[in-house]
Parts: C-alpha cells; sequence; structure tokens
C-alpha cells in the first residue's frame, strides 16, 4: 500500500482535535481496506490501489507546478453570469473569491484554525461506510467552507472551478462543507476539468447542511481527463421543508464514482437526486445514491439515463430507505441505460429498503440498444446512420438535463455535452 | 310508514379535527320517500354521504344519528351496510386482481349472512348476478373484468347501480351519480334506481342538476349550505332554485 | 398366520417395493457430524461407492467453507454439531381421534377445505397409507407411468434402480461447491424425489410430492433431481397447504432439474412450514438451493411459489439459460406475518442466444416480519437478443414490518432488452372502504385485496393448488390489520 502516512506534510499539526481527527480516519480506512469485488458496496466498481503510487499532493499554490499558460494566478473567467471560485491542481485559491454579502467562504485551514467548521465535520455521514471518506479525513486539510446566511437568497449562481493541468500527477484531497441557514437560497455549480493527459486522484467529500425552510441547487459535472480518478461522496442533512435538486453529469475518466448520501431528517424535506452519463472509450462511471427517509411527509425522486459504448461501464446503485413509522412519504427512482457495444457493461442495483406502510415507493430500471425502428425512420427521411444515431443518444440523455431548473446551467450543459458527443 | 334516518343537530368534521364541516345538521327520511340534497360545491354534501357510510376520514363531534331506530355512530362501516345503507360512490375505486362477479359475491353473501340466510354458491350466485346485470344493460364482459380497473365513468355508475340491486339496501344515497354520464347513460342509471324504490325503502339524493331529479322524482328537495339546510321544500324548490342560483338562497 | 397378519405382510412387503415408506430402519445414529455418521448413513442406504466418495468430497469441502452473512437475515447460529443427521421417526404417542387434535389446528384444516379423512392422516390418528390406499394408488397411477417410461421415485431408490441416471446428472446443476448449505446437503441428504421424462413424453398427470410420503425425519436434507429429456413435459407439486410441523429445524434442501431441447418443466411449490409463534419463537429454517439448467434448445423452466410458512426462508429458485431460445420463468407470492423473515427471490442466468426470462414477484409483509426480494439477471457478453421483464410488488400491512427490493442487473449485450419495475405501498384505505360499504368485514376484504394483488401469480398455479393457495393466503394474513 503506497500511502505514506509518515512523511505527509500536512498543515496544523498544533493542533489536537485535527490530528486526532486524522488519526482516526487513517485508522478507519486501514480497517476497511480498499474496495475489491467482495465489498457490497463496491462490487460493480472498484479500481487498483496501485493508482497512488506516483501521486503527490500539491505544494503551496504558490509554487503550483502549472505551466506557463495556466493563467492559475488570474481571476476566473465563468461560462455565464456567476460568483466564482478557483481550485487549481486540487488547491483553493482564496484570493480570487468574491462574493456578495450574505455569503461566507473560507479556506478549510481558516474555518479549521478559527474553529467554526468543527462541528460539521463528518456529521452528515457514517465513517464506517466510506472507506474514501475516511481517507480523505486521514488527509484532511484543503477544501473551503462556504456559509449561505440566514434569509439570503443569491440572485446569482457560484461556479466552482476544479481545473488540473496537463501532466500534474497528484492526489487531490478536497473536503468542503456547505451550510445554508434557514431561509437560504443559492445555486452551487462544481465543474471538475482536467486537461489531457494527466493522470490524478480527486477524491472529494461535499458535506452539506441545509436548514429549515432552505434551498439549495447543486450541479456537478465531471469533465474529468480520461486517465483520472474522481471519487466523491456528496452527503447532505436536509431539515423541515428543505430542498435539494441535485444533478451530476459523468463523462469519460478512468473511473468516476459520484456517491449521494441524503438524509431527509425532518417533515417538508424533499430532493431531487438526478444524473446522466455518457462513456465511449474505456471508462467506468458509477452513480451510487442512498436516500434516508427519516421523518414523515418527505420526498425523493430520481432520474438517471445512461450511455455506455466502446469497453466502457456504466454503474447505477440507487438505495431508497424509508424508516419505521414515517407517514406519507413517497420515494421514486428511474435508471435508463443505453448499452451500444458488445464489450460495454450496464450494472445495476436499485434498492428499497421499507419499513414504513403508509409510503409510496417505486424503481424502475430498463437497459437495451437504441431503437431500430427509431433509426430506420429517420434514416427513411434521408438522415445519416450516424446522425440518426447521434440524435437519439442525445434525446436520451437531455431528457435528464432538462429537469436542471437553472436555465443558464442547463444550457451550458446541454453544450458541453454536445462537444463530448462523438 | 318507517322512520328510516333521522339525524338530529349534527356536527361533524375531518377526523383530526382541524376542519368543522356540518354545523346543525337535521333531516328525517321515512320509507318510502325520495330526498334530494342540493348546494354549492365545497360544501360539504359529500361529507355527509361519507358520514352515514362511516368513512374514517370524517367525525361527529355533536349530534344523533339514528338508522331504523339504531344508532347510527356506533357501528361499523360494514355493520351499517349489512343494515341496508348503501353509499352509490362519486368516484368508485378500483381494485386490481379482483373480479367484479367475485366482489359482489362477497357482498352479497355477507348480506345473506348477517340476515341469517344460507350462503349462495358460485352457481346459484352467477344464474342471480346475470339476471340483474342484463336488465341494467351490464354485458357478462364487465362481470368478468377486474372491478372498475379501466371502466368508464359510465360503466362504473352502472355498475354501482347493478350493487344496489343485489343488495336492496333501506337507504340509498347517491352520491352525485349524474357526474360524467352522458344522457342516455343517465336515463338508463334512473331507471334502474327507480325500479328499485318502493315504499319500504328511501332514497337520499346528492346533486347539483336538475336533469337527475327530473328523471328520479324527489319528494323532498333540500338546498344545503354553510353546514346544514337552509331551505327544505318540494320539486317546485329545485326549479327555483336552477333559475335563480344559490346565491339567492344564501343571501336570503 | 391370520389373514390380518397376512394382510399386514402383505402391505408390508408392497411398500418396500415400491418405496414409499423409507427403508432406513429404526434405529437413531448419535448427534454431530463426521466421516463416520457420513459412512454410517450411506451404509444404511447401501449406496454405491462412488455416492460415498462425492458426499465424502463434500462433506470435506465443507468444512472450508462459512456460513454465509449477506442476506438480511438475523438468526441465532447453528450448531450444525448438535444436529441429528440421521434419525429414526420419533415414537410419539398417536391421538385416538381428532377429538384430541388441537383444535387451532383443526380449524386450519377446516378453513383450508381439507376432507376429514385427510385431516385424520395429518394429524398422525391414522397412518396415511391406511387412509390414502396408497398401495393401490400407488399401483394404479405408477403403472400408468410405467407405461410411458416415466419414472418417478424417491431418490434412495432411484440410486438403486437407476444408478447411471443419477450419477450422470447429480451435482451438474447445483455442484456441492455453490453454497454453505447445498454442500452440507450433498454431504448428509437422506431421500427426496427423483423424475424422469424419456424423450418425447408428455407426463400425464401432475407428480405431487404428497404422494410420495415419508416418514417426517427425512425432511430435513431432501434432495431431489428431475430430468426432462428432448421434448418432453412435466409438471410438478411440492408441498401442501397443511401447516407442516417438524422437530428438525432446519431445512437445507436442493432442487435440480435439468431440461433438455424443446422440454419444459412446470415446479410448483406451495410452502406453510411452521413459521414460528406469534412472538417468534421456534419455526423451520427453509435454506434451500433450487436451479434448473435449461439446457437445450427451447428449453423452458417456469417456477411458481407460495411461501407462506418457515420462521426464515432463504431461497433463490434459478434458472441457468444456456440452450438458445430457453425461457425461464418465476412466479412468486411470499407472505410474512409475525416474525418471520425471508430473504428471497431468483436468478436468471442468460448465456444462449434469443434467450427470454420473466419475473413477477408479490410479496406481502405484516406483523413483525422483515421480506426482502433479492433477484439477478445477468446478461452474458455473449447472450445475443436476450429479454427480460421483472415486476416485483410489495406490499406493507401495519406499522412494523419492512419489505426491501434488491434487485441486481449485469449487462454485457447490447442487444439484450431488459425492464424492471418495483412498487412499494399498503393496502389503500380507499378500497377497504368500498369494501365494507358493501358489507365485507375487513378481514375478508384484506383477504381479497391481496389475493387479487397476487393474481398474477396465482393463476399460473395447477388448478387444486391455486384454490388452496388462495384460502392458506387469506389464513396467513389473520389478525393483520386492525
Amino acid at each position: 500500500m503506497a500511502i505514506d502516512w509518515m512523511n505527509n506534510h500536512l498543515w496544523g499539526d498544533d493542533i489536537p482535535w485535527l490530528i486526532g481527527l486524522r488519526e482516526k480516519g487513517q485508522r478507519m480506512f486501514e480497517q476497511l481496506g480498499w474496495p475489491n469485488a467482495k465489498t457490497e458496496a463496491w462490487k460493480y466498481s472498484y479500481f487498483p490501489q496501485q493508482i497512488l503510487d506516483n501521486l503527490m499532493v500539491c505544494p503551496d499554490s504558490d509554487s503550483c507546478q502549472c505551466h506557463e499558460n495556466c493563467h492559475c494566478h488570474d481571476k476566473i473567467k465563468t461560462p455565464f453570469a456567476a460568483y466564482g471560485i478557483k481550485f487549481c491542481n486540487g488547491r483553493l485559491h482564496s484570493e480570487h473569491v468574491n462574493l456578495p454579502e450574505g455569503v461566507i467562504v473560507k479556506p478549510l485551514v481558516e474555518a479549521i484554525y478559527e474553529g467554526e467548521v468543527k462541528k460539521y465535520i463528518n456529521k452528515s455521514f457514517d465513517l464506517d461506510k466510506f472507506p474514501f471518506a475516511a481517507l480523505n479525513t486521514a488527509f484532511l486539510e484543503n477544501g473551503m467552507m462556504l456559509i449561505v446566511e440566514r434569509g439570503v437568497k443569491l440572485s446569482q449562481p457560484i461556479f466552482i472551478h476544479y481545473q488540473q493541468h496537463q501532466k500534474v500527477h497528484t492526489f487531490n484531497n478536497i473536503r468542503n462543507i456547505i451550510v445554508l441557514e434557514k431561509g437560504a437560497s443559492a445555486t452551487i455549480t462544481e465543474h471538475y476539468e482536467g486537461e489531457r493527459g494527466s493522470s490524478y486522484f480527486n477524491n472529494i467529500v461535499n458535506e452539506i447542511y441545509a436548514h429549515d425552510e432552505s434551498q439549495l441547487r447543486h450541479y456537478i459535472v465531471n469533465n474529468e481527463s480520461e486517465t483520472a480518478y474522481h471519487v466523491a461522496l456528496n452527503a447532505a442533512d436536509l431539515r423541515a421543508n428543505a430542498s435539494y435538486e441535485a444533478f451530476v453529469m459523468q463523462g469519460e475518466c478512468a473511473f468516476c464514482r459520484h456517491e449521494s448520501y441524503i438524509r431527509l431528517l425532518q417533515k417538508g424535506a424533499a430532493a431531487t437526486v438526478n444524473g446522466a452519463y455518457q462513456l465511449c472509450n474505456n471508462g467506468i462511471s458509477d452513480i451510487t445514491t442512498n436516500i434516508f427517509h427519516l421523518a414523515s411527509n418527505t420526498d425523493s425522486q430520481q432520474l438517471v439515463k445512461g450511455v455506455a459504448d466502446g469497453r466502457s461501464k456504466g454503474v447505477f446503485q440507487g438505495k431508497i430507505h424509508i424508516a419505521p413509522n414515517i407517514k406519507q412519504s413517497e420515494g421514486h427512482q428511474q435508471h435508463r441505460a443505453l448499452l451500444l457495444s458488445d464489450n460495454a457493461e450496464i450494472d445495476a442495483k436499485p434498492e428499497l429498503e421499507i419499513f414504513a406502510e403508509d409510503v409510496k415507493c417505486s424503481h424502475g430500471n430498463t437497459c437495451g440498444d437504441l431503437d431500430a425502428e427509431q433509426l430506420f425512420y429517420m434514416q427513411s427521411r434521408g438522415i445519416s446512420l450516424d446522425d440518426a444515431k447521434r440524435i437519439l443518444i442525445k434525446a436520451h440523455v437531455d431528457e435528464a438535463v432538462a429537469t436542471i431548473s437553472d436555465t443558464k446551467v442547463k444550457n451550458w450543459l446541454l453544450n458541453i455535452i454536445t462537444k463530448k458527443t462523438p | 310508514m318507517e322512520k328510516i334516518l333521522e339525524i338530529n343537530n349534527l356536527f361533524a368534521g375531518t377526523y383530526d379535527g382541524t376542519k368543522e364541516i356540518i354545523k346543525g345538521l337535521n333531516l328525517t327520511i321515512n320509507s318510502g320517500e325520495i330526498h334530494a340534497i342540493m348546494g354549492p360545491n365545497g360544501a360539504g354534501k359529500s361529507t355527509l354521504a361519507y358520514l352515514l357510510a362511516g368513512k374514517k376520514d370524517y367525525a361527529p363531534t355533536a349530534g344523533q344519528i339514528q338508522f331504523c331506530g339504531e344508532n347510527l355512530l356506533t357501528m361499523k362501516p360494514e355493520e351499517r351496510a349489512n343494515a341496508g345503507i348503501f353509499l352509490s360512490m362519486q368516484y368508485p375505486v378500483a381494485i386490481p386482481g379482483v373480479s367484479t362477479s367475485n366482489f359482489l359475491k362477497h357482498a352479497l353473501n355477507a348480506k345473506r349472512k348477517y340476515q341469517g340466510l344460507n350462503e349462495l354458491d358460485a352457481a346459484d350466485f352467477l344464474k342471480i348476478l346475470r339476471n340483474t346485470a342484463k336488465e341494467l344493460g351490464v354485458s357478462p364482459e364487465m362481470l368478468k373484468r377486474e372491478i372498475n380497473v379501466g371502466f368508464s365513468g359510465g360503466e362504473k355508475k352502472r355498475l354501482e347501480v347493478l350493487q344496489m340491486k343485489l343488495l336492496e339496501p333501506k337507504l340509498a344515497v347517491l352520491d352525485e351519480t349524474d357526474s360524467g354520464l352522458d344522457i342516455d347513460a343517465l336515463r338508463t342509471v334512473a331507471q334502474g334506481v327507480n325500479d328499485l324504490h318502493n315504499q319500504n325503502n328511501a332514497l337520499l339524493i346528492i346533486t347539483h342538476h336538475l336533469d337527475l331529479l327530473n328523471l328520479i322524482k324527489p319528494d323532498f328537495v333540500h338546498i344545503y349550505a354553510d353546514g346544514h339546510i337552509i331551505r327544505s321544500g318540494s320539486k317546485e324548490l329545485a326549479i327555483e332554485l336552477e333559475q335563480n342560483g344559490y346565491k339567492s338562497f344564501l343571501e336570503a | 398366520m391370520t389373514q390380518k397378519t397376512e394382510l399386514l405382510d402383505e402391505l408390508e412387503k408392497q411398500k418396500y417395493k415400491y418405496g414409499f415408506v423409507t427403508d432406513i430402519e429404526a434405529d437413531t445414529v448419535s448427534v454431530g457430524l463426521n466421516e463416520e455418521i457420513i459412512r454410517l448413513i450411506s451404509a444404511k442406504k447401501n449406496e454405491p461407492q462412488w455416492l460415498l466418495d462425492w458426499r465424502l468430497k463434500a462433506y470435506r469441502y465443507w468444512l472450508s467453507m462459512t456460513e454465509p452473512t449477506w442476506a438480511k437475515l438475523s438468526f441465532e447460529p447453528i450448531n450444525y454439531q448438535s444436529l441429528h443427521y440421521y434419525a429414526a421417526p420419533v415414537q410419539k404417542v398417536k391421538p385416538k381421534s381428532l377429538d384430541e387434535v388441537d383444535k387451532n389446528l383443526l380449524e386450519t384444516y377446516n378453513k383450508l377445505g381439507i376432507p376429514l379423512k385427510e385431516q385424520e392422516a395429518l394429524a398422525g390418528v391414522v397412518a396415511v397409507d391406511a387412509v390414502f390406499d396408497s398401495v393401490s394408488v400407488a399401483t394404479t397411477y405408477r403403472a400408468r407411468l410405467a407405461e410411458k417410461g416415466i419414472i418417478f421415485c424417491s431418490i434412495s431408490e432411484a440410486i438403486k434402480e437407476h444408478p447411471d441416471l443419477v450419477r450422470k446428472y447429480l451435482g451438474t446443476v447445483v455442484p456441492y461447491t455453490d453454497n454453505f448449505y447445498a454442500c452440507l446437503n450433498s454431504a448428509v441428504f437422506t431421500d427426496g424425489s427423483f423424475v424422469f421424462i424419456p424423450k418425447g413424453v408428455h407426463c400425464p398427470m401432475e407428480l405431487s410430492t404428497y404422494f410420495r410420503i415419508n416418514a417426517k425425519n427425512t425432511g430435513q436434507f431432501e434432495r431431489t433431481l428431475i430430468i426432462a429429456e428432448d421434448d418432453s413435459y412435466v409438471s410438478y407439486l411440492e408441498g401442501c397447504t397443511a401447516p407442516q410441523r417438524d422437530e428438525n429445524q432446519l431445512h437445507a434442501a436442493i432442487v435440480e432439474i435439468v431440461v433438455l431441447n424443446n422440454a419444459e418443466v412446470k415446479y410448483s411449490t406451495v410452502q406453510n412450514w411452521y413459521p414460528g409463534d406469534e412472538y417468534g419463537n421456534g419455526g423451520v429454517y427453509n435454506f434451500v438451493t433450487k436451479r434448473a439448467a435449461c439446457r437445450g434448445v427451447n428449453a423452458k423452466v417456469s417456477w411458481t411459489q407460495v411461501e407462506t410458512g418457515s420462521a426464515i426462508t432463504w431461497k433463490y429458485p434459478s434458472c441457468i439459460l444456456q440452450g438458445d431460445n430457453s425461457v425461464g420463468e418465476f412466479y412468486s407470492v411470499a407472505i410474512t406475518h409475525h416474525y418471520q423473515q425471508a430473504d428471497t427471490g431468483t436468478k436468471m442466468i442468460h448465456l444462449g442466444k434469443n434467450t427470454r426470462s420473466k419475473i413477477i414477484s408479490k410479496g406481502i409483509s405484516a406483523g413483525h416480519s422483515n421480506q426482502t426480494y433479492r433477484g439477478l439477471v445477468d446478461i452474458s457478453a455473449n447472450a445475443d437478443n436476450a429479454r427480460n421483464f421483472s415486476q416485483c410488488d410489495s406490499l406493507l400491512i401495519g406499522t412494523n414490518c419492512g419489505s426491501h427490493t434488491v434487485p441486481y442487473v449485469r449487462n454485457r449485450n447490447k442487444s439484450a432488452i431488459l425492464e424492471h419495475e418495483a412498487t412499494t405501498s399498503k393496502i389503500s384505505d380507499e378500497q377497504l372502504f368500498y369494501c365494507k360499504q358493501r358489507g365485507i368485514d375487513e378481514e375478508t376484504a384484506v383477504g381479497l385485496i391481496v389475493n387479487g394483488f397476487c393474481k398474477e401469480v396465482m393463476q399460473n398455479l395447477p388448478m387444486e393448488f391455486a384454490i388452496e393457495a388462495a384460502k392458506l393466503i387469506n389464513i396467513s394474513l389473520e389478525g393483520s390489520v386492525g
């Protein structure tokens, strides 16, 4: 095992609780072990731990290993009107964060130093279920804390750009704590973008705390390099009448696992957790969700659409859990996949765990090739077979993207997909 | 002549007590009579129907209801049904996998058991069912189908009337039976109801429209608003209502 | 000799001849499991060497295995060394008439519509043979079957009379390495059914285990092998609706089915093993491995099950769709009440081309029970044009039970079309009210609605079973609502 626990010079080795926390993370990671086919939650998708060899943690941003064209230290340019936050090779560039009144953003290191973030770390999920979150805890240092204050409703989205440069091979361990206070409302878009040729491992943990009546729209675009590894845990605690609308777009990458762990803690909480994946070469995309209905009158919806071509693999695991004595709650889930080549694979495990009777739950899962009738119809109207396929594939994925309520983000995303479709 | 239904100063609302719907309702129905209740939407007419049938969404808070001399409010829904109350529902629910004839056999046998009669076996029951169905224009096909699954509005209402004929209730409550029916279906339903009516039973029709009351002629018409009956009269009252609308009565 | 003794002698000989009563002598071997005991069992049954060797291989392999824990079941660990693997039927004091039998048991028999004479047999008042006159019954139908070349007998007898057939197929569908309980069964199985349908034969009657009644104790490690040669057909019924008590708590059975070209096997089960009392004490643990290999082209297997008993059920009747155009179907109704637990489902493995599978599972949980549907649809890379349709619906009754669905899907072939839907809900208040307003009491209403919910599965059962099963469903849900 190539993790060099001893020689990591992480900041904060004079803060006792932090040291204790990191040690706990390390012990838990060693106890759980690197996931393999026998690990139930990873039975369809796991990747070799050798990838950690030859990776390093990016040193301070001053000497961030960028090339001359990097413009790392320039202000961020967002694809649509938004408040921008920039990460470069795994490090937050806090000097360029420009946010309005009512939103506080600070580097995680600063929040740790001030002590306030302590009450949030590892509180939105159980550490013993997530080996990479344990790893993330062991290396806790980089990331940010973002608070949207009471009643503040942001007029523009927040756009976070995680950029990875070419030929920079780093292990980026990022922890973001996102808090929406009572009645707050915000849209956060995360764009993970890696240049071709870089081989890195993004180990992300987002902990989201949505207080009463708050509203968060959270869009994640994984636009990583084809040789990158990306494992993310999005844990969200939703309180009374809080709403969480999430969407993840998974592109081609060596291994990309996006795992959501959502707890509907109080009455009226609602979550929509949609996504799409589109793979054409050798990539593995894994969308795993765990939604826990822990109070009455809660609602969850999920629609995931996927395309796997070439030698790729698409994995969908969706669990809806309804706790005992819950009333009037609903959980619905749909996964629809297109399998386009004989060397590609789709694995699915939609799961319902229901302990209460006054609920309505359903899930649906379909998998197949493009519809031959539809293809022929288009050809008979003069459209080439390749174009016809492209049109159908796009329509398939667009159905999921169309559920994004923020128009700016939706259009931007549709654009990216068009560019990336071969 | 028998006093079939007597409602005294009834107050009732939603089961959790958050909303009061019926506020001091009085009504007496004797055998042989046809009563009609008309009133604006959302006033609570259907609530009265459900209360009589014993649906647990609604609960009485004060007052009494006597059915053929017995305290109705202490009886379970199936006991009320066996005692002779039939509610023809506005939106009959579908029960997948259960055929219409199977359902009706259970209903009829439950009644027979209550009356101390022997239960009918499948063959005897089917004979009775087919004859009754024929009279009402209900096809044998419909009897084999799963009850109310994929039935049109008219088919559902015709089935409600079929059930009424089989169970021969003392008091049939028709809740907006005319909604969703074309004129032919309405005629068939009205014919069936009229055939059923005799000096020993009674009808309580809840409706908005005069059309049905032209086919099933009521002896008494009541206007219901604000949680109780604000005016009672004969059929002429219905015609007056049709011409002048509810507002004129509410302002009075 | 008196006439009576003569007659008894005759009966005794005939019983032995037809193998209807176990031919094991009435003595008991000590508890525990080791090679000695296996050799003893094998010797007592006069088994050939190859079978003993096979048993021992399985036993040695079993020693290296660990009990699986991934199912959503919790139970006291079983002490395998404290079980009897070979025991004579327990000599209980038999009741002299039905009056001495537990009233509740009699009530259940009545509700199920079981005729009085049959009740006497089930309660142990009289020997089954006498009631059914099984000798003459046996003679009649066995003759009919024999005419067509059909073999239907106990597996112990088949090992003696048709060793080549048994040896050819035993363990080829469920190898002893398959899982912990299958391995144990392979080492210690005592009896079960053997069915062989030769080429082109359509079995004229439903074969039922009821006619092959053995002493109670051999139900513990039952092993069944069914072989359907080219162009043949058979419908096999296992179990019965009457509640079955058994001194043995652990049942680890294996059913292997081999289906060759154009053949079809229909396997129906109604399982009502003692589920334990309403406080969760006692009850049978039913751990069964059932698998059908559709080896031939156009082979078809259909599993239909109604599971209402057992304290713990762990079974996944599966189909290996090897032959091109082969078809696998699984229809299941599982009802759990009180403290029962069930983790059940099916595996459809698509290997050949143009294979089809259909899964309809209806689960009903009540009381404090927990039920999981666990399914696997696996499409291999070469399984062109595979088709699967799955529908898993759960109904929850009451606030203390749980119902879970875990359908795994692996698809490695782009021409496959897979569809899966699952819903979970409770019995709607609207439907209950509608029934009550028509005079139907709550318990009858629940029975009607639940039977309607299960209809799609029930219509696949052979008729007599279907009628009994419908009644069984009503009884199983008694006291669940309100």
